[in-house]
């Protein structure tokens, strides 16, 4: 058959949906927030080789650039060949996955009359795998729970119950790690059954599924290395220091990014050594979150596959933080990780400036992981999150309280309550928290809530692994704004009223108040280029202050709220 | 003799459709005026002037008038509802705002959201709280109420959500808050979250809140202005109005929970396809409505639409979910994609063919409408193919430009593309269909349902025009188009019953739950939902759990066949549980307890079932034209007859390739492909093959 580009359009389309079929399959059967709620998953479709053709839009954005890889390691380790129908592989390890033992990855074989023609991979975040859970403070790979090497976890449809003793044995809520797991499988299938069904319709083989996803790979090369082009050669450097955490300070990310020609080269050369907190990223991860940066700014509306990696070559040094060895302890590794899409844009902002967005409040991701048992005898185990603003960027304010560069969706504070032994007191925007600019970074917010005591409590003290924001406006690390934006600001975390560190599992009783705020996003440009109506309506609604009207943006605003044009321009010219 | 006469009216964005079916000798009736945006009620009039002048007692003796109207979502679009405050639990007035705190599109730097039909200063929070489990924790503090009133009179604030945590659990303090701000605040609407959706998750409950207070006055004035026109006219009955999630209500019963018929026309199509699947004795259809700018496509089994809790208005990006506000009560599950005959067909920045989402719209509209626009569309595209003609088009009303319609194709193109035009025509048509296959697949999926099960049932001006293609695509083996296509909103407005649905939460486990207090609730819910019925009909009740394992979020409607307390009834409904479950996600081997999550009684009053009387039975029709077609299983042009639907009668049958043509639309069969005409005057075609094109 000849793909021509009627073809290759329907078939592409075809293969996005396929994806979204496998999310939608997985989300309904899901026994968990995390996967529902949050959206803590991926599902992607491979063909023979190994390629990414296609990946879920529900997606968090790490598991895009990870997929590839994970597949590709499973193809080394299990030859097609000894591979059958209802088999599905499994790994949790953190250098052949996804950075840490809690996603489980989980990969099918794709059989269309009698022979492998594709493969599906999803992958979910799962809440416990045993261990010490959710703390920076594991010491290595051992103390953060089971770790699932390359495994055959289905055979010929059937759960291997050798893998699901040890698991059982192994994990605090066997039944609902199994209850996800079966999940996956049904995505698996659910993708599986869509391609065949794509297959039979268009009459296509396993050779012609190759052809095809080589034609639409090479497609969106071709269009990013396009992008690429025009960005002038040269190599554009930042560097940041991370805050604190746990008790490990000064951790150092230094990039430099290389473009020439139609290829870019990100390398972390520099970057602090492994660390002794569970922050430890292994290189899959690194890979992932620098691809996403360079899609989102240069190429964003072609879909990704494996032809948008192509042109992209991500370094860093071995046993580095960006690229540890085991044993290094990894859970909390997305507080170093999540902080590289805006490294990558702040090296990338000084080839183009202008066009680049600023930091967003909501990097890294902030939550709480919870296990405790309540007074009725049940164990939960349950998380719960909320994001800061979003950065600013060239044509619009950021977007109040929005997840970046992952992206996942708060638990409701009404599903929290009945998963968990806690009570809310607040939830709000923090008026102010926006780094000020001629376009305004998206406010944070701040959260607090109590342990519930009593009938709705937890029995006894329970465990709490926290992670809050860190970036202070006066710290070395911001939230920053770009082309003289503001910082974002409105940042902490408390227990009781008292300052705690970032990282480190608390024990909570009832009682105890937890409170959090995270802040807003960088702004865009210079504040006293805001447009003073933007500004009085901003205070109008409550998003900026008088107060910071004046001091941030210049605008002086009478009684009722109405410019003061006079005094607004004498404000701005003092300043100008 | 009173109560002859059944109207339904169908405001679109374009036109406003009119049906009317004589009772007595079972004559349909059809009308077409241009929609009056500023005030509909003028084409609303219009229509019945044009009714009055076929029967003159139209009015006098109409027993209903029937109303879809898609003025709810675009008071909604236009932001030119009810300046409208919201109160809250104290410490949480952002909700509205935070959403769900995720992005839409992970690949769009400058997403944007729809802003908030509330403003920060008009949502106030209140001392109170309620806990989970419905205790309450801190009582409501009255005087905050009172004060927050005096915002609200002070902004001139016409309609009010309030909307507390966990108010689904424990509704009091909603209530006395209403009652408090009732008294404080004379002429102002409305919507408390414990009546409008009484469900967990905040921020859909507060959203669905909000949208229907922000509509509820605009709503009020329109329905009272109607009501009082046609009453002036000689209407001498209630006003009634179509749903979303089907069935019909009062206008008073509407002004009360005006978010509920938000997306009443739609339904309406859903409720006529259903109507023809009962008629035809087709259990499984997929309902496949396509129009001038959207198709939209809905999964109906038994008779019943599939209903979903994930509907948005007023989307940022029109096609993108997640981008728009949720309004969470349950309506007809309709996938709608942006694929229409005024859809634009492109050479995207990768060389690749590209159809839509963007419209031609009916300015300047497509090329062929000669107009002024450059651009081919879906229209230009299947007039290039033979699907339809120059000088029928709105039964030759409205003449089309062949030459312009062939000179768009190939400048944008097939001259890009290097191909021929009828090549990239096709390859325009082809695409649209597998863009609706795609997001149908998806669709159909989610209903646990395969679509080589379903018949597609197709209406609106491009549907029978694509449907065929579309069934092919995704395995449909079976096609019907029922009369009227052109209007069948419309008439789906007189097939659907009186109804109304209320809903309580129950939150128990099926093992446990008290079955006599279920009963009990079953009984209030079902006297509070016949007091929103007009007196005086028949009353029919069916009750309808949702359940799910617990742990899980996605429950399943399950019905509930007599009484909760008769004997074997709590085994009778685990059973029925795992039966569908089983069906939608193939898996058993899970014996997680089952919780009953809410309880919805529906409340209705039949009413007589119009039916189009079908031409003359004839088994033979001769064809009126042959015309050039492009037959795809051909792959090129072959003279094909032309027939007019009005010659065809129960019995014709009919060969493809062919064309069968009538005022507002056009269908196309192909080469193996067979057409009868059923009992009911629809189009049945059983499809040659179910392969690819």
């Amino acid at each position: 058959m000849q793909l021509d580009s009627v073809l290759t359009q329907i078939l592409w389309n075809r293969v996005l949906s396929v994806a979204d079929e496998a999310a939608t399959g997985l989300i309904r059967t899901s026994y968990s927030s995390v996967v529902r709620d949050f959206h803590d998953f991926a599902c992607g479709l491979f063909d023979i080789e190994g390629n990414l053709l296609a990946h879920s839009t529900k997606t968090t954005t790490a598991f895009i650039g990870v997929m590839p890889y994970v597949m590709r390691n499973f193809l080394e380790h299990f030859p097609v060949a000894d591979l059958q129908p209802g088999d599905a592989l499994i790994t949790n390890d953190p250098w052949q996955g996804t950075g840490h033992a809690y996603d489980l990855c989980i990969a099918s074989p794709i059989f269309h009359k009698d022979a492998i023609v594709a493969f599906s991979i999803c992958i979910v975040h799962h809440l416990d795998v045993g261990g010490r859970m959710a703390t920076t403070e594991s010491k290595d790979m051992y103390e953060e729970g089971l770790r699932l090497p390359m495994l055959k976890l289905y055979r010929a449809g059937e759960f291997d119950p050798a893998i699901r003793q040890i698991i059982r044995a192994n994990v605090r809520e066997p039944d609902k790690m199994f209850g996800d797991m079966r999940a996956q499988i049904v995505a698996n299938n659910v993708c599986g059954r869509g391609l065949v069904s794509m297959l039979e319709d268009y009459g296509l083989d396993a050779r012609a599924l190759l052809a095809l996803s080589h034609e639409i790979s090479s497609r969106s090369e071709a269009s990013l290395r396009a992008k690429i082009a025009e960005v002038p050669d040269g190599t554009y450097e930042n560097e940041v220091t991370l805050p604190t955490i746990g008790n490990v300070s000064g951790i150092r990310i230094k990039v430099a990014l290389t473009v020439q020609g139609d290829s870019i080269v990100i390398d972390y050369a520099g970057s602090s050594g492994e660390v002794a907190a569970a922050v430890n990223t292994t290189f899959n991860m690194t890979r992932s979150y620098s691809m996403y940066p360079i899609k989102l700014a240069l190429d964003p509306s072609v879909p990704n596959n494996e032809g948008s990696f192509r042109p992209v070559t991500v370094k860093a040094p071995e046993g580095s933080l960006l690229n540890c060895r085991p044993p290094a302890p990894t859970w909390g590794r997305t507080m170093v990780c999540h902080n590289l899409p805006e490294i990558v844009f702040g090296a990338l902002a000084k080839a183009l400036p202008g066009r680049i967005m600023a930091g967003s409040g909501a990097t890294p991701l902030v939550f709480t992981y919870f296990r405790a048992k309540r007074m009725d005898g049940r164990t939960y185990v349950g998380i719960t999150s909320s994001m800061g603003g979003l950065g600013a960027n060239a044509r619009t304010d950021g977007p109040t309280a929005r997840g970046f560069p992952y992206n996942v969706g708060n638990i409701p504070i009404e599903t929290a309550e009945n998963d968990l032994p806690i009570i809310y007191l607040k939830k709000e925007l923090v008026p102010d928290s926006g780094g000020p600019g001629r376009n305004r970074g998206g406010l944070g917010q701040t959260f607090e809530f109590v342990v519930a005591d009593g009938e709705l409590g937890p029995d006894g003290p329970m465990v709490v692994g926290i992670r809050g924001s860190g970036r202070k406006p006066d710290s070395p690390y911001p939230v920053f704004g770009r082309l003289g934006g503001g910082v974002g600001r409105g940042e902490h975390l408390m227990l009781n009223d008292v300052e705690i560190p970032h990282g480190p599992q608390q024990a909570l009783r009832p009682g105890d108040r937890l409170s959090m705020a995270l802040p807003g996003g960088g702004g865009f440009g210079l504040a006293t280029e805001r447009e003073p109506e933007r500004v009085a309506r901003d205070v109008r609604l409550g998003y900026v202050s008088v107060q910071a009207a004046l001091d941030d943006y210049g605008v002086v605003l009478d009684a009722a709220g109405g410019i003061d044009a006079e005094a607004t321009r004498k404000a701005r010219a003092a300043r100008a | 003799m009173p109560g002859s006469y059944r109207i339904g009216v169908d405001i679109g964005g374009t036109f406003t459709d009119f049906t009317m079916v004589d009772d007595r000798t079972g004559d349909v009736f059809v009308e077409k005026c241009l929609t009056t945006p500023d005030r509909p009620e003028r084409a609303v009039l219009e229509g019945m002037r044009r009714f009055k002048q076929l029967r003159a007692d139209t009015l006098h003796n109409a027993e209903a008038v029937i109303h879809a109207t898609t003025l709810l979502t675009n008071v909604v679009l236009e932001r030119k509802g009810a300046l409208t405050g919201l109160l809250t639990t104290a410490g949480f007035r952002d909700v509205l705002e935070f959403a769900r705190e995720m992005r839409y599109d992970i690949y769009d730097p400058f997403i944007e959201f729809p802003e908030p039909l509330v403003e920060r200063p008009l949502r106030i929070g209140v001392p109170e709280r309620v806990l989970v489990d419905g205790r309450v924790h801190v009582p409501l503090d009255e005087a905050a109420v009172r004060a927050a009133a005096a915002v609200f009179r002070k902004a001139g604030v016409q309609s009010v959500a309030v909307c507390f945590l966990h108010s689904y659990r424990n509704p009091d303090h909603e209530r006395r808050a209403r009652e408090i701000l009732a008294a404080e605040l004379p002429g102002v609407e409305f919507s408390i979250s414990s009546e409008v959706h009484p469900e967990p998750k905040e921020y859909e409950r507060t959203s669905t809140t909000v949208v229907d207070a922000y509509v509820k006055p605009t709503a009020a004035q329109y329905l009272d202005r109607l009501s009082a026109e046609l009453r002036a006219d000689g209407y001498p009955n209630n006003l009634f109005v179509m749903l979303s999630n089907g069935g019909t209500a009062t206008a008073e019963t509407t002004k009360r929970f005006p978010v509920q018929a938000v997306e009443s026309g739609p339904a309406a199509g859903v409720e006529a396809a259903a109507h023809y699947g009962r008629l035809i004795g087709a259990r499984r259809l997929l309902s496949f409505d396509m129009g001038g700018t959207t198709a939209k496509l809905c999964v109906v089994l038994d008779g019943k639409a599939a209903r979903t809790r994930t509907f948005e208005v007023d989307r940022v990006q029109r096609f993108k979910p997640g981008s728009g506000i949720p309004i969470a009560t349950p309506v007809y599950d309709l996938l709608e994609i942006g694929a229409g005959g005024g859809s634009i067909a492109r050479v995207n920045a990768l060389g690749l063919m590209q159809v839509g989402p963007d419209s031609a719209n009916s300015s300047p509209g497509p090329a062929c409408y000669d107009l002024g626009g450059e651009h081919p569309t879906v229209t230009d595209c299947d007039l290039v193919l033979g699907f339809l003609d120059a000088d029928s088009f709105l039964g030759g009303e409205m003449k089309l430009s062949a030459a312009a319609a062939e000179r768009a194709v190939r400048n944008k193109l097939a001259e890009p593309l290097a191909t021929s035009v009828v090549e990239a025509a096709w390859g325009v048509h082809n695409l649209v269909n597998e863009t609706m296959a795609s997001a149908a697949r998806v669709h159909i999926a989610e209903k646990g349902q395969t679509a080589r099960n379903l018949t597609l049932v197709g209406f609106g001006g491009a549907g029978p025009v694509h449907a065929i293609g579309l069934a092919r695509k995704l395995g449909c083996p079976q096609v019907v188009i029922p009369p009227l296509p052109g209007v069948m909103s419309a008439f789906g407005l007189l097939t659907a019953p009186m109804a109304i649905e209320r809903p309580r939460a129950v939150r128990r486990l099926l093992r446990d739950v008290d079955l006599a207090e279920l009963d009990r609730w079953t009984h209030a819910l079902e006297t509070e939902a016949a007091a929103l019925l007009p007196a005086g009909g028949t009353l029919n009740y069916a009750c309808m759990a949702d359940i799910w394992r617990v742990g899980q979020d996605y429950p399943l409607e399950i019905e509930v066949v007599g009484r909760w307390s008769d004997a074997g009834a709590r085994q009778r409904i685990e059973d029925a549980f795992n039966r569908e479950y089983a069906e939608h996600y193939g898996r058993v081997d899970d014996d997680t307890p089952l919780e009953v999550v809410t309880l919805r009684v529906k409340a209705w009053q039949a009413s007589a079932k119009p039916v189009v009387k079908p031409g003359a039975a004839g088994a033979d029709p001769q064809p009126k034209a042959q015309r050039r077609l492009y037959v795809p299983s051909a792959g090129g042009y072959q003279q094909a007859p032309v027939y007019a639907r009005k010659d065809l009668g129960p019995g014709s049958r009919i060969a493809g390739p062919a064309i069968i043509e009538e005022r507002e639309s056009t269908t196309v069969i192909d080469r193996g492909d067979t057409l009868t005409v059923d009992e009911f005057g629809c189009l049945v075609v059983t499809l040659a093959s179910q392969e690819a094109q």
